[in-house]
Order: structure tokens, then sequence, then C-alpha cells
């Protein structure tokens, strides 16, 4: 997406060497090396206490990386306008409980540097194509469920970041919504903008996602497209690859 | 572009004081002016002056001192604890702001909520015991510094309190009683020995002092000593809460 003269544009993300090791003692990520070209829809996909999270929090300088390089768009991850590229849905709900749905989205905008007028206008846009426009004045913590996970959403594209990260965007959901943020993320990803998405759910990542990436233990085990996957491990569905990759 | 984001943290921590302004400053303009109305005046005639100064504007910089010290403290410690317990501080943790300015916008809206109420205190206190300024720049860079100290203390026991009763803890077990006993409502040259000299080791004798000066011109400490203390107090407060923003301890897993 972004390009430096003739040299071809910089991946999305890239991870080198990525460690991450709690105060516990835990080890999260060891040494992990992950490239996601522009414009591509990657998902990741490992159990519980894989690193998934964590590798999206040192992304988002949300944790203390040990040791190893995170770029992104070619920039270090920390530097401001690295930042100013990513969009962040997590995985937990965590909305400012003092903000409407309007201010939330309003004031995200402005911690991205975007001005009144344009965090206005795009609110406005956000709130249309979430369908949040009639709970403008509500506080988060009375909005539904689903009403919550579209906030998020849409706080996460406010400031219309090329990389948008989605750490289980549907856990919870019902089927409806589920199908519709698919739609949402599928435009989206049409229009360009690179996904990093997480889940749990087997076929979300085989309906969206170009390349999967299977995480273990703090490490990537494999990457490819499902049908590639398929293939490498014998297996008739993305299921049976998932199993065999985590018993491996 | 480079100011914007610390403009808009800075007004989210004013509009979370403003939304709930009844807590964050009606209450403690009430209780402080109760204080004022009831020890002023029901002691103010039977204790007519200290130092020259008459009683009901004797207690009125120390009243306003307390009721500052507290909003700038209680507002930061729990803003940026409800923000962490709720998460919600990972999208600010997130966004482009450098580390200053995350510590920064955050302590501000602590600053704000304590002058409203020293303004709104001092405007309630005039026409009820006459109080004056009678050295403005000495009480501007009292106050100055006080908030300074209150706010970063705030910030960093935010950030430290792992549960909501823990910053409520270090109010009302710290700062609540040694604003009682740094001279608010009495001068501490009053106090008999050891205890005349063992209220020259509280710090809030001399917040409490210096802003007395600025009020009355008159106070139980050198000014110069007074603003001395609050300087090195402040400024560790603040390498504190400095540090724990640049290192992301606490803060960051």
């Amino acid at each position: 997406m972004r390009t430096n003269g003739d040299t071809p544009a910089a991946p999305a993300l890239r991870l080198r060497g990525l460690t991450k090791r709690y105060d516990d003692g835990l080890l999260a990520l060891d040494g992990f090396d992950l490239t996601i070209p522009a414009g591509t829809f990657f998902g990741l996909l490992g159990p519980n206490g894989a690193g998934k999270t964590t590798l999206i929090s040192a992304v988002c300088n949300l944790i203390r990386v040990t040791s190893g390089e995170i770029e992104v768009f070619g920039l270090p991850h920390q530097q401001a306008a690295a930042r100013r590229m990513v969009g962040l849905a997590e995985q937990d709900v965590n909305l400012d409980r003092f903000l409407d749905v309007e201010e939330t989205l309003v004031y995200h905008g402005g911690y991205y540097g975007m001005s009144r007028a344009r965090a206005r206008s795009r609110a406005r846009e956000m709130m249309e194509v979430f369908d949040l426009r009639a709970k403008a004045g509500t506080r988060a913590p009375k909005l539904s469920g689903g009403m919550r996970r579209r906030l998020l959403l849409a706080r996460a594209l406010m400031h219309e970041p090329p990389l948008v990260i989605l750490d289980e965007p549907t856990a919870g959901v019902d089927f409806e919504l589920r199908m519709e943020l698919w739609r949402y993320i599928r435009r989206l990803h049409e229009g360009g903008t690179t996904i990093l998405l997480t889940t749990h759910y087997l076929e979300e990542a085989e309906a969206l996602c170009e390349e999967i990436g299977l995480i273990r233990s703090g490490r990537l085990i494999a990457r490819d497209s499902a049908d590639a996957l398929r293939s490498a491990y014998g297996a008739a569905s993305l299921t049976d690859v998932y199993v065999k990759a985590m018993e491996g | 572009m480079t100011a914007r984001p610390l403009y808009w943290l800075v007004a989210r921590e004013v509009l979370r004081v403003l939304k709930l302004w009844t807590q964050t400053i009606a209450a403690p303009v009430l209780s402080a002016f109760l204080f004022i109305l009831v020890f002023g005046l029901s002691l103010g005639s039977r204790i007519h002056e200290i130092g020259g100064v008459p009683y009901d504007q004797f207690i009125v910089p120390g009243l306003i001192t307390m009721a500052m010290a507290q909003a700038a403290y209680n507002n930061n410690a729990s803003s940026l604890f409800q923000a962490r317990f709720d998460r919600y501080i990972n999208d600010i943790l997130a966004a482009p702001l450098r580390n200053w300015e995350v510590n920064l916008g955050m302590s501000l809206g602590g600053a704000v909520r304590a002058l409203v109420i020293g303004l709104a205190l001092f405007a309630l206190a005039v026409p009820v015991t006459g109080v004056g300024v009678a050295e403005p720049l000495i009480l501007v860079v009292a106050v100055t510094l006080s908030l300074v100290l209150f706010s970063a203390l705030g910030i960093v026991v935010g950030i430290f309190a792992e549960t909501f009763d823990h910053h409520m803890f270090v109010n009302n077990l710290v700062i609540l009683p040694l604003s009682f006993l740094g001279g608010v409502f009495y001068s501490v040259t009053s106090l008999p020995s050891p205890w005349e000299e063992i209220s020259h080791a509280n710090p809030l004798f001399y917040i409490v002092s210096a802003i007395r000066h600025g009020f009355l011109g008159t106070s139980d400490a050198p000014i110069g000593l007074s603003l001395g203390v609050i300087a090195v107090l402040a400024l560790g407060a603040v390498g504190w809460s400095s540090w724990l923003f640049a290192t992301g301890r606490r803060l960051k897993a």
C-alpha cells in the first residue's frame, strides 16, 4: 500500500524474533517471525494461551516486549506514524464507561490526530454503517452486547487505518450479527485494508482469510491458504488440519 | 496535528469531571464550605484572632488546600484506576500519544477539577469571611506546585491500585489526617513541644502554610522553605509517574 520510490511496498506487518516473557515467567511468544504483506486478509488460529492476544498486544503497544522487532508498513511499531496505521478491536469489550457512542468515536478520532470536524463527520459515517445512529447518545455500559461489539469495530475503523487487527470480533455474537460483520469486514478488505484476524471459529477463518497461520505455544507452526494447508496436512477439512497441527 | 491527541485526552478527562459534577465539584465544595460556615462562624466568635488574622479567615486557605489536594488526587487515581480496570486505557496506550503526553493529559483532569473547586470555594468564602489574597504570586506558585504534587500522586496510586479501596485508603488514611494535622484549623506554633516540632515533619504543613501565606500574607513556616519542600515533593511525584509511563511498569504486562 505504501511505497518508497521504486521499492516494493513494505509489508503491513513484520515481526522478527518477537519474544515475550511475562513477569511470572510464562513464555508467551518465542522468537516469533511473521510477515503479512499489505492488502492481505490473514487469519491466526490457535488454542487459548497460544500467544495470539500477546502478539496483538505487542503490535499495539499494550505490553512490554522482551525482545524482537515489530514494523508496521516499514516503521517501528512504537512510532506515532506506525500507531496511526493500526486499528484494533480487542477480544474483550473495553469501552470508556463515561462516553456515549458518538463521543467514543469522536474522542478516539481525536486521540489519532483527527480534527474535530473530521472526527464528527467520520463518527456519523461509522454510526450509519454499524447501525448505531439511534444509540448515539447512549453510554457504553447501557448498550446491548451486540451493540457494544459493533461499537468496538466502529472505533477500530474510526481513523481509517490501513491495518486492522480483529481479535475474535465475532465471539459471543448471534448468527445475524456475525454474518453482518463478515460482510463489512469483507468490504473493508476489498477496499485494500490489510486485516489480521484471530478467531476460534475455523469456518470463519476459511470463509474470510486468504492466508491462515497456525500458532501453538508461542510459535508459528504453519502458514498458507486453507487449500494448501489441507493438502500439506493430508486433511479433508480445516478442522482436521487444526487438530493435526495442534497435536503435533 | 501533534498537539491534537493530547488536547483530546485532556478534553476527555475534563468531560468526565463535568459529567460527574455532583460528585466531582458540588460535593467537595459543599462540604468544605460547611466547614467554613460551621467552624468559622461558631468558633470565630470564641477564637477572635490567630496571628492577627480573624479565625474565620484563618481557616479558609487550609480548607481550600485540603479540598483541592483531595480533588486532584482522587480524580486522577480513580480515573486511571477505572481506565485500567475496564481496560479502555488500551485505546489510549495504542494511540499515537507519547508517554509524557498520556501522563500529562491524565494529570490535567485532576488539576482542572481542583482549580474549579478552589475558585468556587474562594468565591463563596469572600462574602462570608472577607478573606482576600495578600500575595497573589506566591499563591499562584504554591497552588501550582501543590496541584502538580497531588495530580502526580493520584496518577501513581491509580497505576498501582489493585482495588478501588486502595486509592481511598491513601486519601482517608494519609492525605486527610495529614491535612488536619498540618494546621488547617490551628497554628502549629500554638502546640506544645514536641508536637510543634513533629508537625514540621508533616509535608501537608508546608503546603497549608504556603497557600495560607498567599492568601493572608502570614504563615507558620518561612515561605521559601514551604515552597522548597512542595517543589521537591512535586518533583519526586512527577519523576515517579513519568518513570511508570516511560517503562510501562504496572500499566503494561
